[in-house]
């Protein structure tokens, strides 16, 4: 049990940051996005020579970042040169114009931002929860509850402010049962997250049949309301205003409300007592309670937060951005939202700047059938694949080396 | 100088578990300003008692008083409260953490809200430090410093609550002979400041050292508690186990042969990537026990996992009577002759959801007459298995009992006898009597003998150098991944002592 | 919460952390026997009469009892004087049930939906046993039913049984590819199974969409408007053996699903792979020191479990559906329910065969054909089983529950068998 207090020292020096194998491995798969962007308008390199070019070199970073004890980071910059080869070779393939179409930068972030924001939500809510030790597969769950009855609530109250607070309160309110069964009760977390999956499912679908049977949710439901940023248009020169416009001018209230949440909730976490206190009850809970922290309550708490955040989730994709409720609506966006948060390291930051890949997935996927020529093909339907496929590789690439919180997933047993 | 009034008192305290009594109207007191020793055997209930007075027990019956007040404790909260601190065997650190994060925890300094004030518990974390003199790194990770080091942050987590009585739990079991002294130093120092503090161990010399009265519980019992003066290793252990302790196991000369286990120049990394084993060579031969002597963490169980084809050799040789075997995978190794009865037996030497039989089955459970071609016999299991269980004398079941029905000692028995009866070349035993009660260690001692004097190689690891003097042939040390001395089974226990520390180098 | 009140939870030891899905189930079996299963799903039953009541107002014993009479269990329980031809011959025999009755009919269109049941429940519970949790049996049964109905349209005229066989060799090794990324990821770079299964999920149904939607490659080019594939060949059809294959009859799916009960256990129990699946499932520790190949165990338990999904999609295929249709393929759950038939079922093959029974029937049961919507609504009673079914599942997650009230049952028993001096099983517990 006696500590290594030495440790493998990376170079203290700036030079020898820099040519450390691990930024080699970073500058490689730079690279290889590099490649993939110069294809892409608004440069929009027709001839496949600089791309390769850029490749080529990719590959040798990695492959030098990978000799070098970098195994992930060479790796994946040499998958990702490929790749890249390859995607560069169906741009330049596509009609100029269908590129052109298809690649509205500022669409494309607005667009981004939007697919973003539910998981955004869910990744932060899990990162509360399972700071706390208690792993949180039923998400989806929390998020589908948010949906129905933000819809719901927004109907029946008349106000979508209504139906926000309603749908995050029945995410907390089916988070909290699902704390009961995880902590109370120590039943097996993913099991019991699965059993809250369905009876969520079941849930809404009930109550939505139940309720607005053949018709559907009315037209006029309530929606949460964009922001409108006019001002950015008039930020000269005149491209960039209206770039920065088309991008940011007409988001909806809660995509900035996420945005707000991640400095907030990193604060919460890890700059208050009380988040010290959450991240020792999940990495070690008995150390917690030896000095009269209640791992119970913490977690309770925690748990039951989660739920609400990723009912908030939910409410955006209902009556922020659909404007309507379907059953099943989250289409496993709460898996993604895991997954991101691995992804992550359970911090918000990194959480979210995977759920805006994953988010920038589905936007792609989303216009990417405009690139073909004809109308009826119907291999463009494969790229709603993409999210899934991406987290996949993540999960896959990613999960050996992150660490969660040490007591994640198991039950605690006072004594 | 300690003062008479005693500063915590317990009465009668009695606490029971299913199927045993782990405390039995005990009676003890703490008088202000002394060192209090609670001396006893594993199992003894020394650590209970000091559980309830923490709080994180509660006793059937009986009473506590602090300054001759009767209280009740409910949880750690309360017990801190009243002034109480304890530093437990296995910390409640949070490695991830800084040292300052560790010691307020639960007690945060703030500011404007809730943030977390870093600035003032750092300065809190350094004054204290200064005040009890030892020196102490507030923004290290825990994980990134020494035990010792790691142990004092648990004592400053008690001074930061104000503690005046301070409970430490075999806070030596981990510390090299070093370390120890430099704890016993700050104790004093601490005394000095007013502290009282109870000291829990099973070390006679160490209590003999640093204490200023001894308590002995012997089964949930208080036997006696004397002043250090005029305390003797001998009664003290006496009053300990009841009986006079025989330390010898009775064997036969070795007679050893040819070596059937040869080891050469061994390097194995740890998790970290460290170098665990670092350039190990011996033998073990055949109809010898040779005992691995070493502190916790000097690559004992590294070398025991390389050995038995569980963790990559790095550079080196192992031969298993005479055939190369570096690097085989732990299948191979175990059908070529090697017999391991590992270091945990619920974690890695028994599938508790397993029956008996099934269990006996673990290390050739493919290989003939249990099956053939990948398909099994399970009514040949069940036939070996009774045989083996009437050997080994397992009690509590039958070859279809699940082995989580069966106590310790017994588990113990179905490892030791599967291994055995499996008839090996080398059988490996890594700390084989850990958590057993004593009729159960006899018999495993009883065992290894035998394996020895019928022909198998034996290395024995293990932390107990009682064990380790009255079984091996010959011993060795470990220290620091390296082979630190050589020693005949007559050697000293300080000279042992000394090796395992460092401070000897003989060539082995 | 006070200590020694409780027992503790089945963990091999206090330090040996949580205890694996395997151990959670095999206590339970240890603990509750047929009863605590029976218990789970009767709470599960009462809770969803409540949710009955409570939105609609309706009696939630009449509702359940018009459920039953559409899944034609009812049928064993009119009892009369019948004939029924026996196989391969002419001759009538005398038979206590009515073969031809609507009960009869609603019989087979249950056991039609148990048979993939069964299936799916194996495949969860064989990947239980590892210790594995196998989410992603949806997946798995839409690649197999993608390559059972492409294997089926190809080989035409090819002998019957010999196209049945490759047909459903193929979609079965499909399935266990499919299972097989997430168990090489899970096995390599330690991927959680959950997370892979369920993208891989996803991903098989729109690969199963681009295939059988408008323009796809295996959309039949008759139907224009239609995304259904072409039908399989009649040589791929699985025979019918109770009623009318016209109106989909019952096949003899419905005995390949009893048998892979009989392989599932006899893999686990008669093997070494089964040895080492169960052992690797309780206690991976322990495993690799006996030298078994955990990452191995993983890899080969999961792609098993995905075989016997993919054998699922074959056998529907085969059995009676002959085409796939771009709403079934976005539709699929059966992996889904299969997970409750496991949990239910405790891993064990005559538990999973009840409880695919219970299931299947609640499926047809609330099907919009055999329920009368003026008694309740199926869409809202499809929606109700999906309620039930999380609640099993809540509650076999939680083992306290059924170790408290299990206890409290038994404590008279214990005490009854003692006085007669019998020695009651007691888990050890290791005080300090």
């Amino acid at each position: 049990m006696i500590a290594r207090t030495e440790r493998f020292y990376r170079g203290r020096t700036s030079w020898d940051r820099l040519v450390a194998p691990r930024s080699i491995g970073i500058a490689g798969i730079v690279l290889d996005i590099v490649a993939l962007w110069v294809a892409l308008p608004p440069v929009t390199v027709r001839s496949v020579l600089l791309p390769v070019l850029l490749a080529i070199c990719a590959i040798a970073a990695g492959i030098w970042a990978f000799t070098r004890g970098e195994r992930r980071l060479g790796g994946g910059a040499v998958v990702g040169a490929l790749v890249a080869v390859g995607c560069t070779v169906l741009a330049t393939h596509a009609h100029a114009a269908n590129l052109e179409g298809v690649f509205v930068w500022s669409a494309l972030i607005a667009a981004t931002l939007r697919w973003a924001t539910p998981l955004t939500f869910a990744a932060l809510g899990g990162m509360f929860s399972e700071r706390s030790g208690v792993v949180n597969i039923a998400l989806e769950g929390m998020m589908l509850m948010g949906a129905f009855f933000g819809a719901w609530g927004a109907d029946k109250t008349g106000s979508w402010f209504g139906g926000v607070a309603i749908g995050a309160a029945s995410g907390a309110a089916l988070a909290f049962v699902y704390a009961i069964f995880a902590i109370h009760l120590r039943a097996d977390q993913i099991v019991g997250g699965t059993g809250i999956n369905f009876l969520a499912l079941g849930i809404t679908g009930y109550l939505y049949n139940d309720i607005y049977g053949n018709k559907g949710t009315p037209e006029n439901l309530p929606a949460v309301p964009d922001v409108h940023l006019t001002f950015l248009s008039d930020i000269p020169p005149k491209g960039l205003g209206n770039f920065l416009f088309d991008s940011f001018g007409s988001l909806n209230l809660m995509i900035w409300i996420s945005l707000i949440l991640l400095p907030v909730s990193y604060v919460a976490l890890f700059k208050t007592a009380r988040g010290l206190r959450v991240r020792s009850v999940g990495e070690h809970p008995r150390a917690a309670d030896t000095v009269g922290i209640s791992v119970y309550a913490t977690r309770y708490s925690a748990v039951t937060l989660s739920g609400l955040l990723a009912a908030l989730g939910g409410v955006f994709l209902s009556i922020g951005y659909v404007n309507a409720f379907s059953e099943n609506m989250t289409a496993g966006r709460g898996f993604i939202a895991l997954a991101a948060l691995i992804f992550g390291g359970w911090r918000p930051f990194g959480a979210f700047a995977a759920c805006l890949l994953f988010g920038f997935s589905s936007a792609l996927a989303q216009r990417l059938p405009d690139l073909s020529a004809s109308e009826s093909a119907a291999w463009p339907v494969l790229f709603q694949a993409l999210p899934y496929v991406l987290t996949l590789i993540a999960v896959a690439g990613i999960i050996g080396r992150s660490i969660p919180p040490a007591a994640d997933g198991q039950p605690y047993e006072k004594q | 100088m300690a003062d008479e009034r005693p500063v915590l008192e317990l009465r009668g305290i009695t606490k029971r578990f299913p199927g045993i009594v782990a405390d039995d109207h005990v009676d003890f007191d703490l008088r202000d300003g002394e060192v209090h020793a609670l001396l006893g055997e594993n199992g003894a209930g020394k650590s209970t008692l000091m559980n309830i007075v923490y709080g994180l027990y509660h006793a059937d019956e009986g009473e506590i008083r602090v300054n001759d007040e009767p209280i009740r404790i409910h949880s750690p909260k309360d017990a801190i409260s009243r002034g109480i601190g304890m530093v437990h065997q296995h910390f409640m650190l949070i490695p991830v953490m800084t040292v300052a994060e560790n010691i307020v925890l639960g007690n945060e300094p703030t500011k404007a809200g809730d943030i977390l004030d870093y600035a003032a518990a750092r300065k809190r974390v350094t004054d204290l430090s200064r005040q009890f003199g030892f020196a102490i790194e507030p923004d290290a990770r825990v994980e990134n410093i020494g035990v010792g080091q790691q142990q004092r942050v648990e004592i400053l987590k008690a001074l930061y609550r104000h503690a005046d009585i301070l409970i430490l739990d075999e806070p030596t079991a981990v510390l090299t002979p070093q370390e120890a002294n430099e704890l016993f130093e700050i104790l004093r120092t601490l005394t000095r400041e007013g502290l009282s503090i109870i000291f829990i161990s099973h070390k006679l010399n160490e209590v003999l050292e640093i204490a200023d009265r001894i308590t002995v519980l012997r089964r949930g019992k208080k036997v006696d508690t004397v002043p250090r003066a005029g305390a003797t290793e001998e009664g003290l252990a006496r009053m300990m186990v009841g009986r006079e302790v025989l330390l010898r196991v009775d064997k036969p000369p070795a007679t050893p042969g040819e070596p059937l286990l040869q080891v050469e120049n061994l390097h194995v990394l740890d998790e970290l990537g460290l170098e665990a084993v670092n350039g190990v060579s011996f033998d073990v031969r055949r109809g010898e026990i040779v005992g691995l002597a070493g502190v916790d963490g000097n690559g004992q169980s590294e070398l025991i996992e390389a050995l038995s084809g569980l963790r990559k050799v790095e550079a080196g040789r192992v031969r298993l009577a005479g055939r190369d075997v570096t690097g085989a995978s732990a299948h191979d190794v175990l059908h070529r002759g090697l017999g391991h009865i590992p270091e945990d037996r619920q974690r890695r030497g028994l599938v508790l959801n397993f029956s008996l039989a099934e269990n006996l089955a673990l290390h050739d459970y493919d290989a003939e007459p249990n099956a053939r071609f990948g398909w099994l016999f399970p009514r040949r299991l069940v036939q070996r298995a009774r045989g083996i269980l009437r050997q080994f004398d397992v009690r509590g079941g039958g070859p279809q009992t699940l082995a989580s029905a069966l106590s310790g000692g017994n588990q113990q028995k179905v490892v030791v006898g599967r291994e055995m009866s499996r008839d090996p070349h080398v059988l490996l035993a890594a700390q084989p009597t850990r958590g057993l009660d004593v009729g159960a260690i006899e018999f495993v001692h009883r065992r290894l003998v035998e394996a020895r004097n019928g022909g198998a190689a034996v290395l024995l690891v293990s932390l107990e150098l009682e064990e380790i003097v009255s079984l091996s042939d010959r011993v060795l040390v470990i220290y620091e991944g390296r082979i630190a001395g050589e020693y005949p089974p007559d050697v000293s226990e300080e000279e042992l002592g000394l090796a395992m520390t460092g401070a000897r180098k003989e060539a082995a | 919460m006070t200590e020694g009140a409780a027992p503790p939870p089945p963990a091999s030891s206090p330090e040996a952390g949580p205890p694996t899905v395997a151990e959670r189930l095999a206590f339970y079996q240890r603990a509750g026997g047929v009863l605590a299963p029976l218990l789970t799903a009767l709470i599960a039953f009462i809770i969803g009469g409540l949710v009955i009541l409570a939105t609609t107002g309706k009696n939630p014993l009449s509702t359940y009892r018009a459920i039953f009479d559409g899944t034609g269990l009812n049928w064993f329980f009119h009892v009369g004087s019948y004939s029924i031809t026996l196989p391969f011959s002419e001759t009538k025999v005398w038979f206590p049930w009515d073969t031809g009755s609507l009960a009869a009919l609603n019989l087979q269109q249950t056991l039609i939906v148990v048979t993939p049941l069964i299936l799916t429940g194996i495949a969860v519970a064989f990947a239980f046993r590892c210790g594995l949790f196998n989410i992603g049996g949806n997946g798995q049964y839409t690649i197999g039913a993608l390559v059972g109905v492409q294997v089926g349209v190809w080989f035409a005229g090819m002998p019957r049984p010999l196209h049945i066989l490759i047909a459903i060799v193929a979609a079965t090794f499909a399935g266990a590819v499919w299972a097989g990324i997430a168990g090489i990821l899970k096995a390599t770079v330690g991927a959680h199974e959950v997370i892979t299964t369920i993208m891989l999920n996803w991903i098989a149904l729109w690969i199963g969409s681009y295939l059988v939607g408008f323009n796809g490659p295996m959309q039949d080019p008759r139907a224009i408007s239609a995304p259904v594939t072409k039908p399989i060949a009649d040589s791929a059809k699985l025979p019918v053996f109770w009623g009318n294959p016209a109106l989909q009859g019952l096949h003899i799916g419905f005995f390949i699903a009893i048998g892979a009960l009989v392989v599932y256990w006899i893999l686990l129990k008669r093997t070494t792979l089964g040895y080492e699946v169960r052992a690797v499932g309780f206690n991976p520790e322990a495993a690799r020191y006996g030298g078994i190949s955990v990452p191995k165990s993983y890899f080969l338990a999961m792609a098993i479990s995905g075989a016997f999904a993919g054998l699922a999609g074959a056998i529907d295929i085969l059995g009676w559906e002959f085409r796939l249709d771009l709403t079934v393929v976005q539709s699929v759950q059966i992996g889904f329910i299969g997970i409750a038939v496991a949990l239910l079922g405790r891993n064990n093959p005559v538990g999973i065969f009840f409880a695919a029974l219970l299931f299947g029937a609640l499926l047809t049961g609330t099907s919009t054909r055999n329920l009368d919507p003026t008694i309740f609504k199926p869409e809202l009673a499809g929606n109700l089983t999906r309620i039930i079914q999380g609640l099993v599942v809540l509650f076999v997650g939680a083992d306290l529950l059924i170790v408290y009230f299990w206890q409290s049952i038994r404590k008279p028993f214990i005490k009854l068998r003692r006085r007669l001096g019998l020695r009651a099983k007691s888990v050890a517990v290791e005080a300090e």
